[in-house]
């Protein structure tokens, strides 16, 4: 077995609000991730998860321990890792070519390829015929499959995904879940995807990192390899008992969030 | 969350309703806009003629209007508004960008945000305009210190409406723009300027009014041509009628500029949501 | 404290700025007298009690035409935004006069009513009703039908309801329209005094600077923006207090 991709190693990091007290986010995570991986960063709210995907983004400075993609420390946001919000952070002055492009054009690719490579993944994730639409006439399904479309198009060879899917309805969620594992099937990626939904964890990932509640560290890895092709997989017993498992370790967690909160 | 009076939908699109209830709908609206001002002007005859006010105080409407078509071909009001809104324009161009860039500098800057926050704090309540015998003295009676006025009291709208703007950016729109590999230059003028330009828009939309507003008043305080000065002249010597067109030809100044900035805002921002729904007041 | 010395330092270094430009003669002593002239007028202007004769006449010019504009419009405002009777009378009107520019009323106060408080009061009245009663108005309307329903629900009768709910949910709008008044009352104020005034703080100022006084020019003229100052910040934590349960 190789040297892992993305190597966290004994990190924590603190939150200082202008106003009120410290708050420790995350206490010395530590975990490897293989190249094109399917990994479900699972948690209560709070946890940290998001905390560590910002962190492992570039957007947060890491200030105790160490990340390491390709062997090299996390400095600044870059295009080697994409990531995708669950607000969609689409630019809404450009429609939806406009934001597949921002990324191309940033890459200084010449007009033409840029062009075609757009639509590829606009076409890609569906959203062919709406390339001239505005995010503010798209619907909350179709805003994400633009904002996922917008950050594919510049091929990160990691994709970090904060709850990527916590913004739309069920049914749309459920959609979605699919063509996002047909789309990684197909061009298969490093993936770190942040939800609070366990059952999404284990229908999308390969292995589940669950995490405590805060300050976060990392409770248990569960392996999560199913076929995933399967047809009605949802319903099957090696999948319900899994999602329970996994609950269970989550449940007590999310417990002490609530908690937590409340005091 | 539902409203008392009418709700606005705030994502079905504005439908394309047949022409005949479009216009139905409009022909009403503006009937019952008449409607008051139609009593209004009932009233206002009424007064005048019935003796109860003097014609000096309240002249006759017709004697209004006369006066109003009169300086319409005499091309004077043209004059006069061409002057209050040549030095109004100046000023709120100046200020609008000036305001713009300060705030900008002020965002990014910590070492300006430290200097000019208590100014803009405690300037901004402050009655600019007991500044004006100052600026008499430095600037002279002429221009000069019509405009200079008209920046100090525009500009401070345009830096507050900046700052609120870019402040109020999305978090996640700026990281996905660096995630794309922007510059942290691109960021502030590709990303962060025209997200915040609603709020920049509402700034420039607040100021442009009060340029109008401070160049008829230093009009009427230093003498000059223009709207405002002829009011003056008009009220020092009894020409009532004049008065009371001048605020007519001033209002519809003010109407047309506001009209403008509103135009201005749809285009630019034929993207933002708000445009998509119809507002209140 | 020593963050609010910190946070108004800026304002410390432009006032020694503007001792030191002037002592040193960087500009005519007469354009721009030292802080220290102007202070010793200031404090001249207040032992001879002109002062605050004047600045009585200005406020009391002031605080009348802001009350009459505060109430009236605020009625107006929450009249408007329940009967439709009454918006349909009046909305037009606010539409109408909305895009007067307030400047433009002093020829015709002055006109009708001469030199004197009068004048002031009637302006001020004119002009400052208008961000009150669209304050009060936008207030009014934006509150929740689900707040409104539960408190009838709870057994408040219809003009229960108004106190109860719709003047609190109405308030931080309205708040901020009569703060926008009062900064304009001001402004109308200094504008009106300056034009066509035997007395107060603005014809003060016009009548040193006519004089060539100049340090009691400069003097008036700080007292009357700190006035304005004071005033919005007082309103503040008035806004503050009233909003608490804002959070």
């Amino acid at each position: 077995m190789g040297q892992a991709q993305i190597v966290i190693d004994q990190v924590s990091h603190c939150y200082r609000p202008q106003r009120g007290r410290e708050v420790l986010a995350l206490d010395k995570v530590a975990l490897d991730v293989r190249e094109r991986e399917f990994v479900a960063l699972l948690g209560p709210s709070g946890c940290g998860k998001s905390t560590l995907l910002y962190l492992i983004g570039g957007f947060l400075p890491v200030e105790s321990g160490r990340i390491l993609v390709d062997g090299a420390p996390v400095a600044q946001p870059g295009p080697d890792r994409g990531i995708v919000f669950q607000h969609f952070a689409l630019f809404p002055w450009k429609t939806v070519r406009g934001n597949v492009l921002y990324g191309l054009e940033r890459a200084g690719m010449p007009q033409r390829e840029r062009q075609r490579r757009a639509q590829q993944f606009i076409d890609l994730v569906g959203l062919s015929g709406f390339e001239d639409s505005y995010p503010s006439h798209l619907s909350g399904g179709m805003k994400q499959r633009a904002a996922l479309a917008r950050t594919l198009a510049f091929d990160p060879k990691i994709l970090l995904m904060d709850e990527p899917f916590g913004a739309l309805d069920s049914q749309t969620r459920s959609l979605m879940q699919g063509e996002l594992l047909t789309i990684w099937q197909g061009s298969p990626k490093t993936v770190i995807f942040v939800t609070h939904d366990v059952q999404e964890a284990v229908y999308l990932a390969e292995r589940v990192v669950v995490m405590s509640a805060r300050p976060g560290h990392i409770k248990a890895v569960i392996d999560t390899k199913f076929d995933k092709g399967e047809t009605d997989i949802l319903k099957s017993k090696s999948f319900i008992e899994k999602v329970d498992e996994i609950w269970h370790l989550v449940r007590v967690e999310a417990i002490a969030a609530q908690g937590d909160r409340l005091s | 969350m539902a409203r008392v009076a009418g709700s606005t939908a705030l994502t079905a699109p504005v439908q394309a309703s047949s022409l005949a209830t479009r216009v139905i709908h409009y022909a009403s609206r503006v009937a019952a806009r008449s409607f008051t001002i139609v009593v209004l002007l009932l009233v206002w005859e009424a007064l005048a003629h019935s003796g109860v006010v003097s014609r000096f105080m309240l002249p006759p409407l017709p004697s209004v209007i006369v006066r109003i078509i009169e300086q319409l071909g005499s091309g004077e009001f043209f004059v006069e508004a061409g002057r209050t809104l040549s030095r109004a324009l100046a000023g709120f161009a100046v200020a609008g960008l000036a305001g713009t860039v300060l705030g900008m500098l002020m965002v990014r800057n910590a070492a300006a945000r430290w200097f000019f926050e208590p100014v803009i704090s405690v300037g901004f309540p402050m009655p600019k305009v007991a500044f004006l015998p100052i600026f008499i003295l430095w600037f002279g009676v002429y221009d000069l210190s019509k405009i200079t006025m008209i920046i100090v009291d525009a500009v401070f709208p345009v830096i507050t409406a900046t700052i609120v703007g870019l402040q109020g950016v999305e978090r996640e729109i700026v990281w996905s723009a660096r995630n794309m590999g922007a510059t942290e230059r691109q960021v502030l003028w590709q990303v962060m300027l025209p997200a915040a330009l609603p709020q920049i828009l509402t700034g420039l939309q607040v100021a442009l009014p009060i340029a109008i507003i401070i160049a008829i008043a230093t009009e009427m305080l230093m003498g000059g041509v223009g709207l405002g000065g002829a009011m003056l002249e008009a009220s020092r010597s009894a020409d009532s009628a004049s008065v009371f067109a001048g605020l007519v030809e001033t209002t519809a100044v003010g109407y047309a500029a506001i009209k403008a900035m509103a135009l201005v805002r749809r285009r630019l921002l034929s993207w933002h949501q708000e445009t998509q729904r119809s507002t209140g007041f | 404290m020593k963050q609010a010395l910190i946070r108004y330092l800026p304002l410390v270094l432009l006032a020694l700025a503007w001792e030191a430009v002037a002592r040193f003669e960087l500009v005519s002593r007469l354009a721009l007298p030292t802080l220290t002239d102007v202070a010793v007028a200031w404090f001249d202007l207040l032992r001879s009690g002109e002062l605050l004769t004047n600045a009585a006449d200005s406020v009391y010019r002031g605080a009348v035409g802001l009350l009459l504009a505060v109430v009236l419009g605020g009625l107006a405002g929450v009249f408007m935004a329940f009967s439709r009777a009454v918006n349909v009378l009046l909305g037009p009107l606010v539409e109408l006069f909305y895009p007067v520019p307030k400047s433009a009323l002093i020829p015709i106060t002055v006109f009708w009513l001469g030199f004197g408080d009068g004048s002031k009061i009637l302006l001020i009245f004119l002009g400052c009703m208008l961000p009150v009663t669209i304050g009060a108005y936008n207030g009014a309307r934006s509150t929740d039908q689900a707040l409104l329903w539960s408190a009838r629900s709870m057994g408040a009768g219809r003009l229960r309801v108004v106190w109860d709910v719709v003047v609190p949910s109405a308030l931080p709008e309205l708040l901020n329209g009569i703060r926008t008044a009062i900064a304009l009352s001001f402004v109308l104020l200094v504008l009106s005094e300056l034009i066509a005034s035997r007395k107060g703080l603005g014809f003060m100022i016009g009548l040193f600077g006519s004089g060539g006084v100049y340090d009691a020019m400069f003097a008036t003229v700080l007292t009357v923006a700190l006035l304005g100052f004071v005033a919005d910040r007082s309103f503040q934590l008035v806004m503050r207090r009233a909003l608490a349960w804002q959070g």
